[in-house]
């Protein structure tokens, strides 16, 4: 186990290499650099503008470039935003910890809301199946930021006493602050929640035709403890994996629902850092997002041999 | 053996067994009428889809998830009728006074928990013990089915067994709270030759050192033979012929008998010569 954790570790890095490259490459591809960006529609002298590019290392060739923000990156140091010229790491940890906490408040509504969805259809059929399969077709045709933007129409207009776009920082106050996420967090859930359905509701009705849960009925045990011990235990682990894997996605931050809630996460910082082309802010962004979805893989692989003892890693 | 001196530990009269699939009803069982009495073992011969396995559920009442059956007729155990009991009051009856051994043990056990635990949870359930003294039953159950060093054993999963071992502990279960029947559903069909035996042989003694009534479903008049005092042989839904087991080797009255009992090989015939044979 402990093998596989670190084979697994070590594999990440070359991963997170190749991720680097490409990123670091097509941010380049794109027309206009931060020298132009800054500049704004005001006219600049192509001296001046010159200028900043040298000041900052963007004159050199791509791959020069590139050699540098690794050399500085492996020793620790993601170099110094553009615009802020504050350190990157600096400024990209309080926004991770705000993600952070809105994908642990929809990971947890989504969890909510797809178990109890998936575990009803399956086990109730008739209507209750229809109805699910419905809403979560529903769900699964809006994107989530129609539903964000429906939202903010639904409480902007008719309960404008609900404070929407009012984000307060944890420090400053905490119940606010969470309050301040719900509605964000639903609409992330919404989606999620239907991947997390679908695959409880195909799991549990795999494994209901199982023989051994024919087995604990002729044991005589009560139906509760059948769903609990029986179908649930075994119809997890496919669940365990849709679900981490669609978490690690949101950790990454949605630039959609940030901007549109103005919470300021990685999305709405990529989404800035883009349009400034601020180059290491971005590289960062895009280091830490894929370092996460990493170890988010390696993590499902752990809860698996947690849940299900055949699974083992030796 | 007692037929007729005791009071039948179990009576079923014109049970039949229609499954709705689809909208087209199509009945299995048809109309069959048995007694078991106390301690007794009765055999059930067919061929598959002869509707034997579906007695056999149908007396717990276990329908195959998501399916829709529809039984008529009375199964009267210790004179209470089954049919007629509600839900709770049947799942109490479940694996307490009647109790069942499946045929595929590969995929019997739940394979997220260990052996102990799914034995555990039925003697919590029936008996009332706590979980630690459930846990002692639990390595004394799987010492009675022959189990090498049962008290570390049961902390190993299902897929640490053999198909063979695996049929043990699926028995372990069965005795668990001594059931005054137990039913035993095709439980060598999964199972090599010489584990056949074994199993075989297990049940024999459980039965004796236990007392139960064993009602043994199987297609092969092989695994009757040397396990029970009466057979009933089953063909499309109904009993067919009903005899000693003796009696039915030596004389079968019905063509259908004589068939299945030409399908068993001989060595003195030269074996696997016969081409009428049920599956």
């Amino acid at each position: 186990m402990i093998r596989m954790v670190a084979v697994r570790l070590l594999l990440t890095l070359p991963i997170l290499l190749g991720v680097s490259v490409v990123a670091f490459v097509l941010m380049r591809a794109l027309p206009g650099d931060f020298a132009q960006a800054s500049a704004g529609t005001s006219t600049i002298s192509a001296e001046a503008l010159d200028t900043i590019r040298r000041n900052l290392g963007l004159d050199l060739p791509v791959w020069r470039q590139y050699l540098r923000w690794l050399g500085a990156t492996l020793s620790g140091d993601l170099g110094l935003s553009f615009t802020t010229r504050r350190p990157v790491a600096t400024e990209i940890f309080p926004r991770l910890a705000v993600t952070a906490e809105l994908t642990l408040i929809a990971g947890l509504m989504a969890g909510l809301m797809g178990v109890t969805t998936g575990l009803l259809s399956a086990r109730l059929r008739g209507v209750a199946e229809w109805a699910v399969r419905g809403w979560n077709s529903l769900l699964l045709a809006v994107p989530n930021f129609v539903i964000a933007t429906l939202i903010v129409l639904l409480f902007g207009l008719y309960f404008p006493s609900v404070g929407i776009f009012n984000y307060v920082a944890f420090a400053r106050d905490p119940s606010g602050n969470i309050a301040s996420l719900l509605l964000p967090a639903l609409s992330l859930a919404l989606t999620v929640s239907v991947t997390i359905s679908e695959n409880t509701r195909a799991a549990v009705l795999e494994v209901s035709s199982q023989d051994y849960v024919m087995v604990a009925k002729a044991k005589g045990l009560r139906p509760r403890a059948i769903l609990r011990d029986y179908l649930v235990r075994n119809a997890l682990t496919p669940v365990v994996t849709v679900t981490g894997l669609q978490l690690a996605a949101l950790l990454g931050g949605s630039i959609l629902i940030e901007t549109i809630f103005t919470i300021p996460g990685m999305g709405q910082y990529l989404f800035d850092s883009i349009a400034s082309r601020d180059y290491p802010a971005i590289q960062a962004i895009v280091l830490v997002a894929a370092t996460i979805v990493l170890l988010m893989n390696v993590l499902v692989d752990i809860a698996y041999a947690r849940v299900d003892a055949r699974v083992s890693y030796e | 053996m007692m037929e007729g001196k005791l009071e039948p530990l179990l009576a079923v009269r014109d049970l039949s067994a229609t499954f709705h699939r689809h909208g087209a009803p199509s009945r299995v069982v048809d109309g069959i009428s048995f007694d078991i009495a106390p301690g007794e073992s009765v055999g059930f011969v067919g061929e598959s889809g002869c509707g034997k396995s579906v007695t056999a559920r149908a007396i717990l009442r276990l329908a195959p998830e998501g399916s829709s059956i529809e039984l008529g007729g009375r199964i009267l155990f210790r004179g209470q009728d089954l049919l007629r009991l509600d839900a709770a009051a049947m799942t109490d009856i479940r694996g307490r006074d009647i109790a069942m051994v499946f045929q595929d043990p590969m995929s019997s056990l739940n394979p997220v928990l260990s052996v102990g635990a799914q034995i555990d949870d039925m003697l919590i359930r029936h008996t009332g013990l706590s979980r630690r003294a459930a846990r002692r039953r639990a390595i004394e159950l799987l010492d009675l089915v022959g189990i090498h060093d049962p008290a570390s054993r049961a902390d190993d999963h299902p897929h640490q067994f053999s198909g063979g071992m695996r049929q043990r502990v699926l028995i372990a279960i069965a005795v668990s709270c001594q059931p005054a029947l137990l039913i035993a559903d095709e439980p060598t069909t999964a199972l090599d030759v010489t584990v056949q035996a074994q199993i075989l042989r297990l049940l024999l003694r459980l039965r004796r050192e236990l007392g139960m009534a064993l009602m043994l479903i199987t297609h092969d008049f092989g695994v009757i033979a040397g396990m029970v005092e009466r057979v009933h042989v089953m063909q499309a839904g109904a009993i067919v012929e009903t005899g000693a087991v003796d009696a039915l080797f030596a004389a079968p009255r019905h063509p259908y008998t004589r068939a299945l009992l030409d399908a068993v090989p001989r060595l003195e015939t030269g074996g696997l010569d016969s081409t009428a044979g049920p599956a």
